[in-house]
């Protein structure tokens, strides 16, 4: 019934524009939904990201904020839309991979009832610790937790959070799941309780916690990633510090309604490549301590794999969390 | 001296042509959305973003943060001209600035507003600049056990707030609190009294809630009783404050930038609970309390200078930690990012000018906003006269346009209609909801922080006697509660030995 | 005026009828809270559940809802008044229509497309203008048209608000 209600809807809106869908798309601005507060790393990329894209499709591209259940209620919106390729949605690691695990009752399936556009950047992560916890690498951390769970308080930014799900991850790694964890409501108020150390380690982007690591006013054991970053040389990478199994990126991705016609999907690939390869808009996102998307990624396919991938890899530890 | 040299470098940044165009245009813009209802700052400087990516990142912060205080300044308009506070810092306003505006003082109440507002600025940014880096400090003694504490102490401050039956004032705190423990648990995800509506999940917002009880119920009890909506018509008294009233507010207005701008600098959004303390201090010196809740100016130029103190120093945590108190800050923090600037505790020495201009040009705005407002004072009173008939869906078609833009969802449209339902039979029970929307705004922190200092205490909950700050703003909770309890109970003692 | 309301009740000697239905009030909302929130985990003291809050203060505002019934009947107060429907219906009934056409709506047999600003403005000023004792029907269509265009202009152009204006028509 819905999907004739939505064949409606989009067939009145097709006549209504002239029938011009399928030809010269994109004939009227698209609606780019982010399902994050404004402001957010996930909002900042779309915005950075969509503004260049709007120029290369000659359509404005207009970002519209539906907030809720940690991103899940936009991305709702957006892949239950009409697929006539004005509704897109700029996901994160937590949407895509993370929520089928995290929310049992989540009315999308972001593997097969979706369609991906491609992949618009990767954040890497840091285990950061308050300044003055004893340990004083990743080998000595982790040893430490492991002999004394119940010393330590874990921060996050609330449950279906990227600093949730990747410290989630890293407890399951570690196989101490009951780590005391404070939950907060937003990276900001955790990191001002880890910088005045009230709680001992979280995990985060690295956007949000490289400048405090840089001042030395919290410690970073090391960077989840498989390269150091350029914004922080110093940080070793889990696999040098000894904890290789802990290899996790946040990243921010573009999807929509499956059954998206091809003209526009390939049209939005391209903006995305294009908007990924212009100067400007790369260094406003390299400045984000962002990594940019391979070739690969940047395609469909490539980014549909990327979200399997990483779905494979937080379910098991996000199943066991302790929550529901 | 040092500070000399920093304003001056400051202050050459800030003054150059271009940045003082900003500077107006990000206060124009500011002005125009806080007194659109719904339509926050978040919204604009969101959609304003990519604007600036034109412009140097300077010039961007500047306008951004003109933005974000001027919708501070309109903000207050709208509460007291139609009694719609679009954020939790202009509740307060909406109790004597609406009153004040009924009995035909609305520009009085509002030149008071402007010029307390523009006085706690101007101290604010000086407090920036003179004390941003040893101030610091006082924000890392807060953990959670501390907050939890300063939340209970703003809980009491409620109970002052009430014109009426403390008891019925109470009831609406709890129940303030109630309706903020809606949404999804942060800890557990598990989902509280949302009934499996999606738009509630994230809780109820704050817009949502305060534009139904305040805005709608308003217009119902206005729609049923004619007379009363045409008394702000009747009479329209002078256009700004004269010297008496001026003589009048300079005590509160000093009291409130001192109480706005200490709280300001606590994360957690302390800035929340500014106002509320600058009005129960007003209230509780008072020689005749009973005159608040009634137009007293006390009751605008207290809070309003502590709003916007509050405001301004919120900006310390941000330049000086790099980490964001509020979630507009949380946005300054994406401005800056967007521009290259990654904020931290080093921004200062190694960004000056970008600092130090950003100090300055809030002065500079400040003085914009005196310079837009005061003139707007006039526009705002004429509208007033506006018949009722026409002025109430104008209203409506305001607030169901700002709601809708918050998320983007119709639903909160219709939940407004129904808090604002709830709003007019609390009105009919003789509740107020003021006290009910404190209740709500600290309701979330409250809980929130209780939970971390439990857990991190092991579930000791010696922690918050142990912790001296925690320990003195507990004590400082109970005073209040008693000075404002006691003459109540004496007045219930004598009404039983009359019966 | 006094902190109280009791005194200023002095003098009358009628129950408070408001106080009474206030109370009532409060325990129906408590009993609500509390029996939504029952399944929810109360959790330690340790590690509070995500039903320990709810229900504590469900309870305390029961108790202060029977606190307050106790009052109107010990002591005097307001009397209950009466409604005016007309104002919820066309007020809030405005309100409702504005966000069922905005975007559209679908709830069970229900449907209504998505009509977008331009008629869901209009819609909303004119029939919420219905509530007005004075209401003059003539001046109401041209203040609905004229305000509803004043907004799009503002909203939609000057702000640059994602709302939908006309997707039927215009597709935006």
């Amino acid at each position: 019934m819905k999907k004739l209600v939505l064949g409606l809807a989009a067939a009145a809106a097709l006549s209504f524009a002239g029938g011009a869908q399928a030809q010269g798309y994109p004939t009227k601005p698209i609606t780019m939904i982010v399902p994050f507060a404004a402001g957010g790393p996930t909002d900042i990329i779309a915005r950075i990201v969509a503004d260049n894209m709007s120029k290369t499709l000659g359509q404005q591209i207009v970002i519209e904020n539906v907030a809720g259940a940690g991103g899940t209620t936009g991305i709702t919106r957006a892949v239950t839309a009409a697929p006539d390729g004005y509704t897109i949605a700029m996901g994160h690691l937590g949407t895509f991979s993370a929520a089928p695990a995290t929310y049992p009752g989540l009315k999308y399936d972001p593997i097969n009832g979706m369609q991906t556009i491609g992949l618009a950047g990767g954040t890497p992560i840091l285990i950061v610790a308050r300044k003055n916890l004893e340990a004083p690498d990743l080998k000595a951390f982790v040893a430490a937790v492991k002999a004394n769970p119940d010393k330590f308080n874990e921060a996050h930014a609330g449950l279906g959070s990227v600093s949730w799900t990747t410290c989630t991850l890293f407890k399951g790694i570690l196989g101490t799941p009951k780590i005391n964890a404070v939950a907060y409501r937003g990276t900001g108020p955790a990191l001002n309780d880890l910088v005045s150390g009230q709680v001992d380690f979280m995990c985060d982007q690295i956007v949000s916690v490289a400048e405090q690591v840089r001042s030395n006013t919290i410690k970073a054991y090391a960077i989840a990633s498989a390269e150091r970053s350029p914004a922080l040389p110093d940080v070793p990478t889990t696999k040098e510090a000894g904890l290789p199994d802990y290899q996790i990126e946040a990243w921010n991705g573009i999807a929509g309604p499956k059954g998206m016609p091809k003209e526009a999907v390939d049209k939005l690939v391209d903006a995305l490549n294009k908007a990924l390869n212009d100067e400007g808009t790369k260094k406003r996102l390299l400045d984000l301590g962002t990594v940019l998307p391979t070739a690969e990624e940047r395609t469909p396919a490539g980014f549909a794999a990327l979200i399997k991938r990483d779905a494979d890899k937080l379910t098991p530890a996000l199943s066991a969390a302790p929550k529901q | 001296m040092e500070t000399f040299a920093h304003l001056s470098l400051g202050f050459g940044v800030a003054l150059t042509f271009k940045n003082i165009a900003l500077c107006f245009a990000g206060c124009l813009i500011g002005t125009l959305i806080g007194v659109l209802p719904g339509v926050g700052p978040i919204a604009t400087i969101s959609i304003l973003l990519p604007i600036t990516f034109g412009l140097d990142p300077t010039g961007a912060l500047i306008m951004l943060a003109g933005i974000y205080y001027g919708a501070q300044y309109g903000g207050s308009t709208t509460a007291i001209l139609v009694n719609i506070p679009g954020e939790a810092t202009a509740v307060v306003t909406t109790l004597d600035g609406h009153q004040m505006a009924k009995q035909g003082r609305a520009g009085i109440a509002l030149g008071t507003a402007a010029i307390g507002s523009f006085f706690a600025g101007c101290v604010a940014t000086v407090i920036i600049a003179a004390l941003g880096a040893p101030l610091t400090k006082l924000a890392l003694l807060f953990g959670p056990a501390e907050y939890f504490s300063l939340m209970v102490m703003g809980l009491c401050f409620a109970v002052v707030l009430a014109r009426g039956s403390i008891l019925k004032a109470f009831c609406m705190i709890m129940l303030g609190l109630l309706l903020s423990t809606v949404g999804t648990d942060l800890e557990t995800g598990q989902e509280r009294l949302t009934f499996g509506v999606a738009s509630l999940m994230d809780g109820i917002d704050f817009s949502v809630l305060a534009m139904g009880v305040f805005g709608f119920a308003e217009v119902l009890r206005n729609l049923e009783n004619p007379e009363a909506r045409d008394v702000v018509k009747a009479k329209i008294g002078r256009l700004l404050p004269g010297w008496d009233d001026l003589k009048q507010s300079a005590a509160p207005v000093l009291r409130g930038t001192f109480i706005g701008g200490i709280l300001g600098i606590l994360p957690g959004n302390g800035a929340v609970l500014g106002p509320f303390a600058s009005y129960t201090v007003e209230k509780k010196i008072a020689k005749d309390p009973s005159r608040f809740g009634k137009g007293a100016i006390e009751g605008v130029a207290g809070p309003e200078s502590a709003n916007n103190a509050g405001a301004q120093t919120a900006f310390i945590p941000l330049l000086t930690l790099g980490i964001p108190p509020n979630a507009v800050m949380a946005l300054m923090v994406g401005a800056m990012t967007i521009h290259g600037i990654i904020p931290g505790p080093q921004v200062m020495t190694r960004n000056p000018e970008l600092f130090w201009g950003m100090v300055a040009s809030m002065w500079v705005g400040n003085l914009m906003l005196l310079i837009i407002n005061l003139p707007l004072v006039g526009v705002w009173v004429k509208l007033l006269q506006v018949p009722y008939r026409l002025m109430f869906p104008a209203i409506l078609i305001f607030c169901c346009i700002g709601i809708y833009s918050v998320n983007n969802q119709p639903l909160d449209v219709a939940f407004t209609a129904l808090f604002g339902l709830f709003g007019y039979l609390l009105i009919k029970l003789g509740f107020e909801p003021a006290p009910m929307l404190l209740g709500f705004v600290l309701g979330k922190l409250m809980e929130e922080k209780l939970r971390q200092a439990l857990i991190i205490s092991r579930g000791s909950f010696m922690t918050f006697v142990e912790r001296p700050i925690s320990a003195g703003l507990l004590v400082v909770a109970v005073l209040v509660l008693v000075i404002a309890l006691l003459p109540s109970i004496a007045k219930k003692r004598d009404e039983v030995f009359t019966e | 005026m006094s902190l109280n309301q009791i005194e200023r009740a002095q003098g009358l000697r009628v129950r408070s009828t408001q106080d009474l239905a206030g109370g009532l009030f409060m325990i129906v909302l408590a009993f609500g809270a509390f029996v939504f929130t029952w399944d929810l985990p109360a959790g330690s003291l340790r590690q509070l559940g995500p039903g320990m809050l709810p229900k504590a203060f469900a309870v305390i505002c029961a108790a202060l809802g029977a606190l307050l019934v106790l009052t109107s009947l010990r002591y005097h107060g307001e009397k209950l008044q009466g409604w005016s429907w007309k104002g919820i219906f066309f007020a809030l009934g405005g309100a409702c229509l504005f966000a069922l056409t905005i975007r559209g709506f679908e709830f069970g047999p229900i449907r209504v497309p998505a009509l977008g600003l331009l008629v869901a403005g209009p819609l909303l000023i004119a029939f919420s203008g219905l509530a007005a004792d004075d209401r003059r029907i003539k001046e109401l269509l041209i203040f609905a048209v004229a305000m509803s265009a004043g907004c799009i202009l503002l909203f939609k152009y000057a702000l640059g608000l994602p709302i939908p204006l006309a997707p039927w028509l215009l597709g935006i």
